[in-house]
């Protein structure tokens, strides 16, 4: 019979764990971050609405799901629907038991002429960055950094106008797509200048993500002329803002774009997750060399597989990643589904521990 | 009245008009079928019908992705709006009828109005209740058009969760429906252990299986 492998002792706390990440030093053992937002609401007892409606409910519900679970990550406000209630829209929050995070409920630019007539926001006023800095500001209370979520380009157009309306545009109307993609640029980077502006010399890190541009709805091709140039320009800007590392979550099936991918910069270093549709064995080939790589176990094995399945699963990534030149840090591949079971979660860790550690 | 190779040149000019989606040309041949009388119901099937079931190749195979798609299935309604209205007698006999929608909590329908077009095409009826559906909404629909088959779609993790629940609400009141299951983090495992009758891996797929589904019942009488 094969010998268990014996949990060691963590010699780091979180915060050393993921400074050590951020240093290009190796920390004690691989930092497991999760990624999980709505779950946390439930776990404490809140409604999953919460997370993303109430600034200190949402902090204390991921603070003490991370002290249960023994997690790296604090807390965090973003989710993927942004956009739509940003600029006009409607945002409906989630209510029943099969909803997970907000959506969008009225697309605010459904035709050209609304794209034209679009303004771009004030920070302070639009959708749900006044929840998000209010989450800041208590961040900052507690002396954590604070994550910029620095909004995009491509998912937030789909946000306001549609996917389907964004990709005929593309197709027929060009210019309307990138019309639209600009206006998303250009609020991207006033956000990240109210950031630093009001939170000066505050330390912080930016988060980017990308799930419309996946390759299950664009080619690499369109990816090229409609997604590169805007969200190039928005790291850009991120880094020469000041802030120092960019945590970019990429999304679904995205294998033909990652060439696209790595013409951007991340910070030194940046941190890059994956979904499964990523081996990360191909996301090392990449990016591996200058930035952490996270990820990149499937959330629906996460929900809905035996809690051997999700341990065989990390335990998988821990071993082709561990070594990876810039770190690695063990994740699910997109949000932790609000209805995993709660063990499932657990054997994550105790995959880190007993497989995670640096020698 | 065409001749044979007119009818062919209008044939793969329908076909080439949905693979290149070229909606003017569609339309432009789509009137030209009535004018010059060729048979509506061939110039579907073997002209916009083929043309999209190469467009479902093109998609699997990473040569077309959504935006080309959706442009293609523009061109092929252009197409079907005209030459619908002609069909008569049995060709206009529906294939079974489809109750389709995503289901509650989840608003991502770009898959499932892929799936709503290949059963349109197919000569389905196709009964779509759009996105974020409450579940006992597609009990009450399949109730009231007796429909042989209903499509769940999803894409989020916690909405699938919804299919297990939907399936035994349907099969409760009516045993015979048969339920079909898609969307991304669907698969034929996940499918099984829902209780779902078939598994749409694609739009192409999905007809596939519902044929198969309504032979089944008719096999059984229950169609």
């Amino acid at each position: 019979m094969a010998e268990q492998p014996q949990p060691r002792q963590e010699t780091m706390s979180p915060g050393e764990r993921m400074g050590a990440i951020l240093m290009r030093q190796r920390p004690d053992r691989v930092p497991f971050m999760p990624f999980i937002f709505g779950y946390c609401a439930r776990n404490v007892g809140y409604p999953i609405a919460r997370v993303y409606d109430d600034p200190e409910k949402s902090f204390w519900a991921q603070m003490w799901t991370a002290e249960m679970f023994g997690y790296d990550g604090g807390a965090m406000y973003a989710y993927a629907s942004m956009g739509g209630w940003e600029f006009g829209g409607e945002i409906k929050m989630p209510v029943s038991e099969w909803e997970q995070a907000p959506i969008v409920a009225k697309f605010p630019a459904e035709t050209p002429e609304a794209v034209d007539a679009l303004e771009i926001p004030d920070v302070e006023t639009a959708g749900c960055y006044p929840i998000a800095l209010e989450f800041n500001k208590i961040q900052q209370q507690f002396g954590m950094p604070i994550m910029v979520m620095a909004f995009g380009c491509f998912t937030p157009a789909g946000n306001i106008a549609e996917v389907d309306k964004l990709c005929r545009w593309m197709m027929k109307q060009p210019d309307v797509a990138h019309k639209l993609l600009r206006k998303c640029t250009d609020f991207s980077k006033k956000v990240v200048d109210y950031y630093v502006e009001h939170f000066p010399n505050y330390p912080m890190m930016a988060f980017t993500g990308e799930a419309s541009a996946a390759n299950q709805i664009i080619s690499p091709k369109q990816f090229e002329e409609f997604v590169l140039p805007y969200q190039k320009e928005i790291h850009d800007h991120i880094l020469a803002s000041g802030i120092r590392n960019i945590f970019c979550h990429i999304c679904g099936e995205q294998n033909l774009n990652l060439k696209y991918w790595a013409q951007m910069e991340y910070g030194d270093p940046g941190i890059l997750s994956f979904g499964h549709e990523v081996d990360l064995s191909t996301a090392i080939e990449y990016f591996g060399d200058k930035h952490a790589i996270a990820g990149n176990v499937e959330p629906q094995i996460i929900q809905n597989g035996t809690n051997q399945q999700v341990y065989e699963l990390c335990k998988a990534a821990i071993d082709k990643a561990k070594m990876a030149p810039s770190g690695y840090l063990l994740m699910a591949g997109c949000e932790v589904p609000v209805q995993a079971p709660p063990y499932n979660i657990y054997v994550m860790k105790k995959a880190v521990m007993e497989h995670g550690f640096y020698d | 009245m065409a001749t044979e190779a007119r009818k062919k040149e209008i044939l793969k000019g329908l076909y080439d008009g949905v693979v290149e989606f070229d909606e003017d040309k569609v339309v432009e041949l789509s009137n030209a079928v009535l004018a010059e009388d060729v048979d509506a119901y061939e110039a579907i099937m073997d002209g916009l019908a083929a043309g999209m079931e190469h467009v479902g190749d093109l998609y699997a195979n990473q040569e077309y992705f959504v935006p080309e798609v959706l442009m293609c299935s523009d061109a092929l309604y252009a197409g079907l709006d005209i030459l619908r209205p002609h069909l008569s007698g049995k060709e206009a006999d529906v294939r079974g009828q489809v109750v389709i929608g995503t289901v509650e909590g989840d608003v991502h329908d770009i898959g499932k109005n892929l799936v709503k077009m290949m059963f349109d095409v197919a000569g389905f009826e196709v009964h779509d209740l759009g996105r974020d559906v409450k579940l006992e909404k597609f009990v009450e629909e399949q109730m009231k058009t007796d429909s042989e088959i209903v499509a769940l779609s999803a894409l989020m993790t916690t909405s699938m969760l919804a299919m297990p629940k939907v399936i035994e609400m349907i099969k409760a009141r009516n045993p015979d429906a048969m339920i079909m299951v898609g969307g991304a983090p669907i698969s034929q495992e996940v499918a099984d252990n829902y209780g779902a009758d078939g598994y749409a891996q694609n739009a192409a797929n999905a007809v596939q299986e519902a044929i198969q589904m309504v032979s089944r019942l008719r096999e059984m009488g229950k169609a």
